[in-house]
């Protein structure tokens, strides 16, 4: 596959994090950025405990160079695609932490610690997607974040995960809808709007 | 396995069950019932019924409760679904809300609780606790609850929605104190009160005395579908019913074999037999109170010489000449008492006991069924024989129930007594007077019940409706019989709506004496009846094979096949 050299090589290093959510740098190129919605794991704790954080924004930062090249009425191709490969600076992933993993178990709850500065993010492959995916706790945690697109987080999020279980996709849709639907009983209309992104 | 039985202290495990899971008990009361949520996966809301059982598993104590369902509803978790629907001609969107957001709850009064390893269920005192585990009924459960067919038992038809699980009623209890079986017209009474009256007979819990109004159980009679249906004289052949008549033409016309003619002579009637027709014939107070003096003056052919039309008795123009009677009174009476003339069955001078030769037939087993013939449209005659026979069986009765309690005799055989059209005689106006009135209200203390046939219980006095033990109700719709059939019968609230939902056909609600819980039963039909009854003849099918085959010969006695 494609993404499997992405899998055990790091995306990128921990810029600021918080027990609830955590940004990375991140040094890969453009074409093998993370999507939003997709989910990561960081080491905490000196590696005792992972880290899972799903990915709520990615921000594409400007630098003094970027500024000059746009301002050109017409730069150089070769100059474009050594500023897309060598960027000054990293791209910004935003993660909303969802859960961990603690001696070997995993957790749909948040970690007893942060990662730390420069700790580096690496990207679930569809087999950690699925174990982690296999319950519906982490729920609560995206519904309950502030600030955070929700309604297509989670639509995103939950097309990735039916995605990465290829037939039985549609069992796991209905049966993360019929979870959204007892957890947004009283917000019919965040639920009908994730529903409606996520029906196959 | 030790350490899985360490779990279990903690963890309920639902008992090991071929029972369908319903859902879990989510709220609710012993006196309102409780509130079941249903599992939205495996059960369909359109697949359940009110009237049918369900058990509910006690998560720490091991109790089992039965109950009954008493209402379903559709309900939601969020009230504005209701105002803005979600779309669910989408397949993917339809499966995510059903059961989530919205979904099937039922209504379930408890009735009966059985305590781990214990045989007996007893009425319930307290109710399962929050989220109990609630399953449908099953056969061991049913039969639990209401016992296997057996000397006592008789099976009377199937719990709803299951089929081929017998529900017997307790035959014993039934006929310890009175009963009734009401419904509305054609739903299926007399079939009902047929089958009741073929187990009494059968299991020998007591004697019958049937007053048979409209002629459907002594030989045969026409189904609601038009086929003929067997009588009691035919289920039983061997003698243990004889069918008398009043009407012995009309019986004959019938094709109805009879034992004998029920004859009544003038000289055996009493005032107190015609003063229950007082308002039958108009007779005011006044005349009602002159009939006991006219018989105190006239003697016992009083009848006879009121009713003389050629020659006037001497004690009667005494009787006017003293001015002890309005002659205005005397001729109202001799004018309404004329009716007695149409009834061929009164004879003067006549020297027959009927009411002895029927008891004679009650105390040897035989259960007696009365054929009023074309009087059966004459609801005079009706009351008139069924009042005078029943007084004066009644009055012998308690003698004998008396010599027995003082051990100079044998306790005499239990008795019921079957009436139809059953408000004539226990209006609340009349029945305090009457002797089916006293029947009802003194229990089995003289060993004789009442077995009502009614479609209005809301003419039936209160006082002996809520004495009635056992009730059996087909479909009733009139708000007051519901509330009649009700009456004294506690968290009947709940019931109303089972009983207002029965089918028209084929179904009947059973409550109180005889059955330990509520049961809405499909009842059995006439080939299982007959089928039972062959069996339960106790003779060999050889036997029953030789004799059928002799009748066919022209051998033996044609009394009708087994």
């Amino acid at each position: 596959m494609s993404t499997e050299p992405v899998m055990h090589q790091h995306i990128g290093r921990v810029l600021n994090a918080s027990t609830t959510r955590f940004t990375a740098g991140c040094r890969v190129p453009l074409s093998a950025l993370p999507t939003f919605g997709a989910l990561a794991r960081v080491n905490a704790q000196g590696g005792r405990c992972q880290v899972y954080g799903m990915i709520y924004d990615i921000y594409v930062d400007d630098d003094p160079l970027v500024r000059q090249l746009a301002s050109l009425p017409e730069p150089d191709e070769e100059i474009i695609q050594d500023q897309l490969r060598n960027r000054h600076i990293p791209v910004e992933i935003s993660l909303l932490v969802v859960g961990h993993r603690l001696e070997g178990r995993i957790l749909h709850s948040l970690p007893p610690q942060p990662p730390l500065s420069l700790d580096k993010v690496y990207l679930c492959d569809e087999a950690e997607l699925v174990e982690f995916t296999s319950a519906f706790d982490y729920f609560r945690l995206v519904l309950a974040a502030d600030q955070v697109p929700r309604e297509e987080l989670l639509a995103a999020h939950l097309r990735l995960a039916a995605g990465a279980r290829g037939a039985e996709g549609r069992d796991f849709r209905v049966e993360a809808g019929r979870e959204l639907a007892r957890l947004l009983g009283g917000n019919l209309v965040l639920l009908d709007g994730v529903l409606r992104r996520i029906r196959p | 396995m030790a350490e899985a039985e360490d779990l279990d202290q903690w963890f309920y495990r639902p008992p090991k069950t071929d029972a369908q899971r319903l859902g879990i008990v989510v709220g609710g009361s012993l006196s309102k019932g409780l509130d079941v949520k249903l599992d939205p996966r495996s059960v369909v809301i359109e697949g359940l019924a009110v009237g049918r059982y369900v058990v509910i598993h006690g998560a720490r104590t091991g109790r089992r409760f039965f109950g009954l369902i008493t209402d379903i509803v559709l309900d939601n978790t969020n009230p504005l679904i209701e105002k803005t629907p979600p779309d669910t001609s989408d397949p993917f969107m339809a499966e995510v809300y059903a059961g989530t957001s919205t979904f099937g709850r039922l209504h379930v009064s408890p009735m009966l609780v059985l305590e781990e390893g214990a045989k007996e269920p007893k009425p319930v005192k307290t109710v399962p606790e929050h989220f109990s585990v609630v399953y449908t009924a099953t056969e061991e459960d049913v039969n639990q609850v209401f016992g296997q067919e057996d000397a006592t038992h008789f099976k009377i038809g199937e719990p709803l929605d299951m089929e081929g699980i017998p529900v017997s009623l307790d035959l014993k209890k039934f006929v310890e104190r009175s009963s009734g079986v009401f419904g509305k017209s054609g739903t299926g009474k007399t079939f009902l009160t047929r089958m009741l009256l073929a187990g009494i007979i059968q299991q020998d819990v007591a004697v019958n005395l049937v007053f048979d109004m409209h002629n459907e159980y002594g030989w045969k009679s026409q189904g609601e579908g038009g086929y003929e249906v067997k009588g009691l004289r035919q289920l039983f052949p061997t003698g243990r019913v004889a069918v008398v008549t009043l009407d012995t033409e009309s019986s004959r016309r019938r094709g109805s074999k009879v034992d004998f003619e029920v004859e009544i002579g003038y000289e055996q009637i009493e005032p107190e037999d015609v003063d229950m027709l007082r308002d039958l014939l108009g007779l005011t107070d006044v005349q009602a109170n002159a009939l006991y003096f006219l018989r105190r003056r006239l003697g016992r052919d009083w009848i006879a010489k009121l009713l003389a039309e050629d020659e006037i008795a001497e004690e009667i123009e005494s009787i006017v000449d003293q001015g002890s009677l309005h002659p205005g009174t005397l001729g109202a009476i001799q004018r309404k008492l004329g009716i007695f003339r149409r009834f061929a069955f009164l004879k003067p001078g006549l020297e027959t006991n009927v009411v002895q030769r029927i008891l004679d037939h009650l105390s040897k087993g035989i259960s007696v069924v009365i054929e009023f013939g074309r009087y059966g449209n004459s609801l005079e005659a009706y009351i008139l024989v069924a009042n005078f026979l029943t007084r004066r069986i009644h009055e012998e009765y308690v003698k004998r129930k008396e010599a027995a309690l003082g051990r100079t005799a044998d306790e005499p055989r239990p008795l019921v007594i079957t009436i139809e059209e059953a408000h004539k005689f226990l209006d609340p106006l009349i029945s305090r007077q009457t002797v089916f009135g006293t029947i009802a209200r003194e229990l089995r203390k003289y060993n004789v019940t009442l077995l009502i046939v009614d479609q209005r219980p809301s003419g039936i006095d209160e006082e002996v409706m809520s004495q009635i033990g056992t009730r059996v109700t087909c479909l009733l719709d009139n708000e007051a019989d519901i509330r009649a059939v009700f009456s004294g019968v506690s968290g009947a609230g709940a019931l109303r709506e089972v009983l207002a939902r029965l089918d028209t056909r084929q179904q009947a609600l059973i409550l109180g004496h005889a059955v330990p819980m509520p049961v809405v039963v499909k009842t059995r039909d006439y080939q299982s009846l007959y089928a039972a009854l062959a069996q339960g003849d106790g003779k060999a099918p050889e036997e029953v094979l030789k004799r059928n085959k002799a009748i066919l010969r022209g051998e033996g006695e044609f009394e009708g096949f087994d």
